[in-house]
């Protein structure tokens, strides 16, 4: 396969799941927050700043927030880099780039997918159509999930596409952790709530897709310590990071040619990644979780670039 | 017998009796060949026609089966308008086209050779001598040069009419990077999947093994000393108006297709990037045009190419399909000297007539053609795509004035040729709900590989979807139909 277009479709499997993960995280907080339990959980402006952190890193500001303005620049601003739109928008053209190795099947529900989404009509949008508009979303990376997965060769290709998926799954895991993280400490106390049973865990578990399961595993109210454990170190739960990261592990020996990975290649690294968290505890991660939040974020990071230099380079 | 007044959705079609229509005859019966066609076609009423051309729309549109069009501001996609009445080619009809098509391919491939090596056929007066040495594609680097398997015009396609006489007439060759063969697949799809009933009726060659064929066509051609050749497409990108083509005859062949900067030359051998390295590569089918192939050759600036690739190839280590330098053989001004060619090569009449050709590079025919331009069709010798065309009878006064100022200016850069009256066949127009008759036109495909042909058994008709209109390219709002060519006389 041509190192091009590998890189095309590792990305192409990027854009895929990182959309999805903006357009739940904006259907869930919006949602949640309009019946929370406490004032500042249901203060819009608590929302969107919300919102716009997970969305941009660089987007935050103290300046009030406009509603319509906020809700547009994540989801259909063409000139936004963070918006669904844009993502779609490169998804499919990575997507055209590799059209001869992957099926018919995909690239037509990639493509009806981005018609949808550059069609959908913005003031609807703005005014009503929140949640139409990410449920729509989301459903339709499912399609695409199923093609991948149903469609496609499990060859190189695929294990290209399916390394993309898992280390932005990841990333994007946990930069939801990381968001929810700063809005509960930000919330604790203001309705008796302490950090540990903010109302905010049962949102960052909605938002992963994982609350229904998280409770059918525990048996209880979420709290920070069994919502961590569960979104990171359950390697049961699709969503945690130690799932992507033996997805991660597990493709990445379609593409590797040596049985025993040399030191400097990304198959040693990728595995060095896993054995650290592997035999992580929550307690650990617990004390101090920015710095682990961090961490995590420049190992995914370091495996990116090191498939970028051995893999995409043309 | 059914006259096509007892049908709706034919109810506004109008047969002009100065033209060959395709289904019907002088006496408004439907044709021998369409007459089953034509009665379950009258099963269904114009909603239903409506309803199924809007599913096959969307369909190619879903599939993203578009070309881009460059308008003054945006690009926009648009989709290759596709038509529900097929055209129908009977067997004894298409034996004589195949024939002659491929009459047409060798013989041009033969004259490549004689303007690349001898040129006997300039020194025997007769291919005059300016017509090449005026000729910007006309490669000093091809000169003396052996492809492999002797073949320059791997893919030809041509470009067919039936006149009011009822006779096919070739308007033009095409031996550069001739497009439209993926349209003809997907045409013969989108009809099936709208109107599988009709299938049944008829046993129609199948137009699905291009890509196979193609792809032995290729290995037929692969360098000395290779056992399994590495072929690979080459596209100018996803930006490029073909480019869904491209991925799909790579798709097809299950070949890499390839941009120019996947690939680099070491040593005079093409290699690509994969993801396990640099990997070897024989045979590239390329549709890049000539002058963007090699930036050390040709256009200094071209992104689209492979430095040192020419070179590679001149040294026998990789095949270009088609060779570069073809365009010399196919322009229009070498296209009125075809049936002397076809005699002097192959010793044979030509099978397909030639449409009678005025070159305005002579006197008496520039005299000719500046007195008569209202009657005759002034082509610019090196334009592709249906631009630059005038039509003399469409043309007012001050226009006809305008055309013959252009031509005096340059004369060598026209040709002129009577208005041929391209035959109609039934359209489904979406305005008025109805088939009304359209001018079409066919271009065919044929292979050549070193001891082995093929001619795909179908082909691209081309629709002019305005009324009246004779441009049926897609560029300039032409749409396209399934085409059946039969294996059993109906």
């Amino acid at each position: 396969m041509l190192a091009r277009v590998a890189n095309n479709l590792f990305w192409m499997g990027r854009y895929i799941e990182r959309l999805e993960h903006v357009a739940r995280y904006l259907n869930v907080n919006y949602f949640a927050s309009l019946d929370a339990p406490n004032e500042l959980s249901q203060s819009r402006q608590f929302v969107l700043q919300s919102m716009l952190f997970m969305a941009d890193d660089f987007s935050r500001t103290e300046e009030p927030l406009d509603e319509e303005k906020v809700l547009y620049d994540i989801a259909l601003n063409p000139d936004k880099d963070f918006s669904i739109i844009n993502y779609v928008k490169l998804a499919r053209e990575n997507a055209n780039s590799a059209r001869d190795l992957i099926s018919t099947e995909l690239y037509e529900s990639i493509n009806k997918f981005y018609h949808f989404v550059l069609n959908y009509p913005v003031e609807n949008f703005k005014k009503r159509g929140l949640y139409d508009f990410t449920v729509q979303v989301t459903e339709n990376v499912s399609i695409l999930r199923g093609k991948i997965r149903g469609t496609l060769l499990h060859d190189e290709v695929y294990a290209i596409i399916m390394l993309g998926v898992n280390i932005e799954r990841a990333t994007q895991i946990i930069r939801i952790i990381n968001s929810k993280f700063k809005d509960a400490v930000i919330a604790q106390g203001s309705y008796g709530d302490t950090l540990k049973n903010s109302y905010e865990w049962t949102t960052l578990l909605k938002c992963a897709e994982s609350y229904d399961m998280m409770r059918r595993f525990y048996r209880q109210t979420p709290t920070s310590i069994s919502t961590l454990e569960f979104l990171i170190l359950n390697t049961d739960c699709p969503r945690s990071v130690m799932n992507s990261l033996n997805e991660v592990c597990k493709h990445i020996m379609v593409l590797t040619r040596e049985k025993h990975p040399s030191k400097d290649s990304s198959a040693f690294l990728i595995g060095k990644v896993r054995a650290k968290y592997q035999f992580k505890v929550i307690e650990e991660i617990e004390q101090d979780l920015e710095a682990f939040i961090q961490n995590i974020l420049d190992d995914l990071n370091s495996i990116g670039l090191k498939l970028q230099n051995e893999y995409f380079h043309y | 017998m059914k006259s096509n007044n007892d049908n709706p959705t034919f109810e506004s079609y109008n047969r002009d009796p100065k033209l060959y229509d395709e289904i019907f005859d002088e006496n408004d019966n439907v044709r021998q060949t369409y007459k089953t066609l034509f009665e379950l076609y009258s099963e269904h009423s114009a909603q239903d026609f409506g309803r199924l051309n809007n599913k096959a729309k969307s369909s190619f549109f879903n599939q993203g089966i578009t070309f881009q069009v460059y308008g003054d501001h945006e690009i926009k996609e648009k989709i290759f308008p596709f038509d529900l009445f097929p055209r129908i080619i009977d067997p004894e009809e298409w034996e004589v086209i195949e024939k002659g098509v491929l009459q047409r391919s060798k013989a041009l491939n033969a004259f490549l050779w004689d303007l690349y090596h001898d040129k006997n056929i300039i020194k025997e007066g007769i291919v005059p001598l300016d017509l090449i040495s005026s000729s910007e594609n006309y490669l000093d680097q091809m000169n003396g040069f052996d492809p492999p398997g002797g073949i320059y015009n791997h893919i030809s396609g041509t470009d067919l009419i039936k006149h009011s006489d009822g006779k096919y007439y070739v308007l033009e060759d095409n031996i550069r990077c001739p497009s439209g063969v993926s349209y003809v697949i997907c045409n013969r799809t989108a009809l099936k999947r709208a109107l599988f009933g009709v299938f049944n009726h008829y046993q129609a060659h199948t137009v699905t093994d291009y890509a196979e064929n193609l792809l032995e066509i290729l290995e037929t051609v692969k360098p000395k000393g290779v056992d399994v050749p590495n072929c690979v497409v080459i596209t100018p990108g996803i930006y490029n108006s073909a480019y869904y083509e491209h991925s799909y005859l790579a798709k097809a062949m299950g070949v890499e297709l390839v941009e120019g900067r996947d690939l680099f030359v070491e040593n005079d051998f093409v290699y690509m990037k994969t993801i396990n390295g640099p990997e070897k590569v024989d045979v590239i089918y390329r549709r890049i045009d000539d002058q963007f192939i090699d930036p050390l050759e040709f256009k200094p600036d071209s992104a689209l190419g492979v430095p040192g690739l020419m070179a590679s190839y001149k040294k026998g280590n990789v095949c270009l399909v088609n060779a570069p330098g073809t365009g010399v053989a196919d322009d229009k001004a070498i296209y009125t000297y075809m049936p002397e060619i076809i005699k002097y090569y192959l010793d044979e009449e030509p099978i397909l007539n030639n449409v009678p050709t005025y070159h305005c590079s002579r006197p008496d025919e520039l005299k000719y053609v500046l007195e008569n331009v209202h009657n005759l069709v002034i082509k610019p010798v090196d334009e592709a795509g249906g631009y630059g065309i005038s039509i003399g009878n469409r043309l007012s006064k001050d226009e006809i004035e305008e055309v013959k100022k252009t031509i005096q200016a340059s004369p060598r850069k026209y040709i002129a040729q009577p208005i041929m009256s391209l035959s109609v066949h039934p359209t489904y127009i979406e305005e008025n709900e109805c088939f009304e008759p359209r001018h079409v036109d066919l271009r065919t495909f044929t292979l050549l590989g070193a001891g082995k042909d093929f001619v795909l058994k179908g082909g691209l008709t081309r629709v002019a979807l305005q009324k009246g209109n004779l441009i049926v390219n897609s560029s300039q709002g032409g749409g396209s139909k399934d085409t059946w060519v039969l294996k059993n006389n109906q």
